[in-house]
């Protein structure tokens, strides 16, 4: 008999073909489904404009509707993380395609980042189009010499969110349906904590402290403070930069011990097996 | 524990090895016991059928087997390795298809969600669609091949999973009912594909798990049956059906009437009885210890004012075995 | 006849008990506190800090404080009734695969759909009556339930009721008959948003989508909701018309309402079973 010995691939080739195959089915679904994107794109925008005509109803100064166009911009990718990655376990398991990536040689890492990096393309273009469209309509002006430094501080935020979205995919693994509740709950209190429709500085420093663990609220706050003259300061734009990037190492060690975690414990009680619940 | 096997001298050597695997379930409510001391060794190039009524637990033994769940108590290896201490290592070597699975993204055609899955395993992507076309081929799937999953019909559908577990070429694949609701060409299709495979590299393994006795029969090396968590009964089909042949099995066919199951397993002799019901007709199975039984049942049916319309004397298959050791068909609900 | 009625009601009360059966959370304490303390309290929270941090709560304007907190209150009708209802529907179908059970129902598709809603409507009810507390409490609003104009409030929201269930029910079979559409009841609630005049007047707006939003119920029976329960506290959008006024055009949006509802249903329910999208799957 021979025996044949089986070819092991390295775990880095395994991990970036990984994130290619997934981000594959989300650039084609936009792809396929050219009018999902255009409503894709409507609902932050629809939430947006809402907040706009609220500081009009109140005769707000102009820089307030900054405020709204950029936190709408900002809250496409915390979308994204929520519901595109975090949540998408939740679905997965239930027509078990779960299964099929825990038994393969692959990561979740992998899997996860080929979803944020998927879906990539249609958020930009998103939170682009809330950006560009609001600034027009409502003609709101920004400081040139902050861009390329706000633009250093979305990256740093984008990849602290994304971190926190594979901690938070982690309870998916176990909790399935229950921590789709918690994506809820983190909907509107953290548009409300992370002051996506108002500095931040408003609500004082401990309710403000509180709400930058969230990356979105330190990040976004120093883009306003670069971007938006008059930004009331609620901790300098460069000190916000430093501490998202000290989250990002953070929650990219927490995500790993924790999806690591959740699947023994996942495992042990039988929750990666498909059963609808 | 160490265990050690000795790949290049060892002709015999395990697939599949459990120590008395047990697995309990907690819910809310209750604990069930799904699998409960099993002891398994399959050998490497087996393929080896694991039969069973619903809720017996051979989907929970493949799920450990495929590291995703966790032994309660026991132990198990795979191709070598233990399945709670080795199972990264253990990944990149096993394959699992479950009949009915609806996996994958619904947005894909069928050649890019089998690439997609081909990536997880860090295969070559050339490679891979080589692979994927050729087995497509095989199973007759090619004009589907740039179908989206959506449009597929459960068949085809099961026919791309299929695929999906031969592509990476596992060292012990894992087939959950992998031909539950095909019709009768779609299954031989894919039991013949299956034998095929193995053939490709005579060291690979199947385990199978099956509601059908046919399939367990004519396909496998050899078979476990399982009941209630336990193996009650293992060997090749041929030596299983040989447990029943002292018996006499006899196929009674009575036209509708008062039930008359419990009194015919009643009549001493009557090893086992099962029945189904047919065209209007109810079609009993006995397994008589001798001829001189059948004159008690006569009188009983008759007894009970039961129309005899049919009366044969057959071989013993599978089925009979299965419900001697069971102690009912795999239709039947249990009582 | 009496006998369709009586199958009809015991089908829609059934379904009824099914929603509230599948949202069953709400008699769960943790999923109560996310979807009907949470959220909309949040959602108060966010507005009072905006109204806030431009007027500095300054007396004068406190009207429009009153105005923003029941208008956002009350818009967990729409919520609830809009956007979680098609979400579920689209959930029986792409997640439980159930729906074509439903679909197939003797007691009627409609039926069950009214049904549904009901449930959700009424487990919106308890969002209302918290957010409101919350404004009497934190906010300081002037909310008394002794001096509440109960008749005009309960007419008013029956009327509302009735338009949104037809909405969430014509929506959610807009969405069926469309493929990959999870999210869109959510987006669907926040175009309602625009067009109620739940969080600014809908005068804001600029002038067609203004004429649109007048054409719908929402901004009257919210108008009335807020006279009900603040009486002259709040700002009011349609300060020249009497309550009676508010309230026929209220009704005369009412019946509007039903009637596109009927004919966008029936379009959209022959399209679904024409491309057989009821028992679709979708997920990528
Ligand atoms: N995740 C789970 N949680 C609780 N109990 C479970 C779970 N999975 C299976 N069971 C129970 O364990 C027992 C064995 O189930 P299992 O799915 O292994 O049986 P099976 O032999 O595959 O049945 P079938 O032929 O119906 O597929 C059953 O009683 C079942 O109800
Ligand atoms: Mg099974």
């Amino acid at each position: 008999m021979s025996t044949a010995q089986h070819v092991q691939h390295s775990p880095l080739r395994i991990f970036l073909k990984t994130i290619a195959a997934r981000a594959y089915p989300r650039v084609m679904a936009a792809n396929r489904q050219k009018t999902w994107v255009f409503f894709d794109m409507a609902f932050p925008m629809v939430g947006a404009l809402a907040m706009v005509l609220v500081y009009q109803g109140l005769h707000a100064p102009r820089q307030y509707l900054g405020f709204v166009v950029m936190g709408g911009a900002m809250l496409a990718f915390w979308q994204n993380v929520l519901w595109s990655m975090a949540a998408q376990f939740s679905w997965d398991r239930g027509n078990g395609t779960l299964e099929l990536y825990v038994i393969s040689p692959t990561t979740f890492e992998g899997v996860l980042l080929g979803m944020a990096l998927g879906s990539m393309f249609t958020v930009t273009l998103r939170a682009g189009a809330i950006l560009l469209l609001g600034s027009l309509l409502f003609g709101i002006t920004y400081t040139a010499a902050g861009t390329l430094p706000a633009i250093g501080v979305f990256l740093l935020t984008l990849a602290a969110l994304y971190c926190l979205g594979m901690l938070l995919a982690s309870l998916f693994l176990f909790y399935g349906r229950e921590a789709w509740h918690l994506s809820n709950a983190m909907q509107e209190p953290i548009n409300f904590l992370s002051g996506l429709y108002f500095p931040v500085n408003a609500l004082g420093a401990y309710v403000g402290g509180a709400a930058s663990l969230v990356p979105m609220t330190l990040g976004l706050d120093a883009m306003r403070q670069l971007l938006l003259p008059g930004t009331p300061v609620f901790i300098p734009a460069g000190t916000e930069a430093l501490l998202v990037a000290v989250q990002i190492p953070v929650f990219a060690v927490l995500a790993g011990i924790s999806l690591r975690y959740m699947e023994i414990r996942a495992r042990r009680d039988g929750k990666l097996v498909t059963r609808w619940e | 524990m160490a265990r050690t096997h000795h790949p290049s001298s060892d002709t015999s050597r395990l697939a599949v090895e459990t120590r008395r695997l047990t697995r309990v379930y907690k819910t809310r409510r209750e604990l069930t016991t799904a699998l409960q001391d099993v002891d398994l060794e399959v050998g490497e190039g087996e393929l080896f059928g694991v039969l069973g009524p619903n809720g017996a637990g051979k989907t929970t033994l493949i799920k450990i087997l495929v590291t995703l769940l966790l032994p309660t108590s026991g132990q198990a290896f795979v191709d070598g390795l233990d399945v709670v201490t080795d199972y990264k290592r253990l990944r990149s070597r096993i394959g699992m298809v479950s009949g009915g699975e609806q996996a994958g993204y619904g947005i894909l055609k069928v050649r890019e969600q089998l690439w997609m899955f081909s990536q997880f395993y860090g295969m070559d992507s050339t490679a891979a669609r080589k692979r994927i076309d050729e087995l497509l081929e095989r199973l007759g799937l090619s004009d589907a091949a740039n179908k989206q999953i959506t449009g597929l019909s459960s068949g085809m559908r099961q026919k791309m999973n299929l695929v999906r577990g031969l592509m990476t070429d596992p060292r012990v694949l894992f087939l959950d009912e992998p031909t539950v609701a095909l019709d009768v060409s779609a299954a031989r299709d894919v039991r013949s594909e299956v034998r095929r495979w193995m053939r490709e590299d005579p060291t690979r393994t199947v385990i199978l798990t099956t509601h059908y006795m046919q399939e367990a029969d004519e396909l496998c090396d050899r078979v476990a049956i399982v009941n209630r968590g336990r193996i009650v009964a293992e060997g090749t089909p041929r030596a299983l059906k040989q447990s029943v042949d002292d018996d006499v099995i006899v196929d009674l066919q009575l036209d509708p009437g008062t039930p008359v199951l419990d009194r015919l397993r009643a009549i001493e002799g009557v090893g086992a009885a099962s029945v189904r019901e047919e065209d209007g007709v109810d079609r009993f199975s006995l397994m008589l210890a001798d001829d001189g039984v059948l004159p008690r049942v006569m009188t009983t049916v008759e007894g009970a004012g039961r129309h005899v319309s049919g009366l044969v004397r057959r071989q013993p298959t599978l089925e009979d075995a299965f419900v001697k050791l069971v102690g009912r068909s795999m239709t039947e609900e249990e009582a | 006849m009496g006998v369709a009625i009586t199958r009809q009601w015991t089908g829609y009360a059934a379904a009824v008990r099914l929603g509230w059966a599948v949202s069953s959370n709400w008699t769960r304490p943790i999923l109560f506190i996310v979807y009907s303390v949470l959220r909309p309290v949040s959602m108060a929270l966010i507005l009072a800090v905006m109204y806030t941090v431009i007027t500095g709560n300054a007396a004068a304007t406190r009207p429009y404080l009153a105005f923003l907190i029941v208008g956002t209150a009350f818009w967990s009708f729409i919520q609830e009734g809009v956007s979680e209802f098609a979400t579920g529907i689209l959930e029986d179908r792409g997640r439980y695969h159930i729906l074509k059970y439903s679909y197939m129902a003797p007691l009627g598709f409609p039926i069950f759909l009214i049904g549904r809603a009901t449930s959700k409507l009424a487990s919106a009810a308890a969002s209302v009556v918290i957010v409101l507390l919350v404004g009497t409490l934190a906010l300081h609003l002037d909310i008394s339930p002794l001096r509440v104009d109960y008749p005009l409030l309960v007419a008013a929201c029956l009327l509302a009721f009735v338009s949104v269930i037809a909405f969430a029910i014509t929506l959610s079979m807009v969405l069926l008959a469309g493929r990959d559409l999870h999210g869109y009841g959510e987006i669907m609630a926040q175009f309602l948003y625009l067009f109620s005049g739940a969080i600014f007047p809908i005068s804001v707006l600029p002038g067609p989508i203004a004429w649109l939003a007048s054409l719908s119920p929402l901004p009257y029976w919210l108008e009335l909701c807020r006279r009900a329960i603040m009486h002259g506290q709040a700002y009011l959008m349609f300060p020249n018309l009497s309550d009676g006024e508010v309230f026929l055009r209220l009704v005369a949006a009412t019946a509007g309402t039903l009637l596109l509802g009927y004919v966008l249903y029936r379009m959209a329910d022959r399209r679904a079973r024409r491309l057989g999208y009821i028992d679709m799957e979708a997920n990528w």
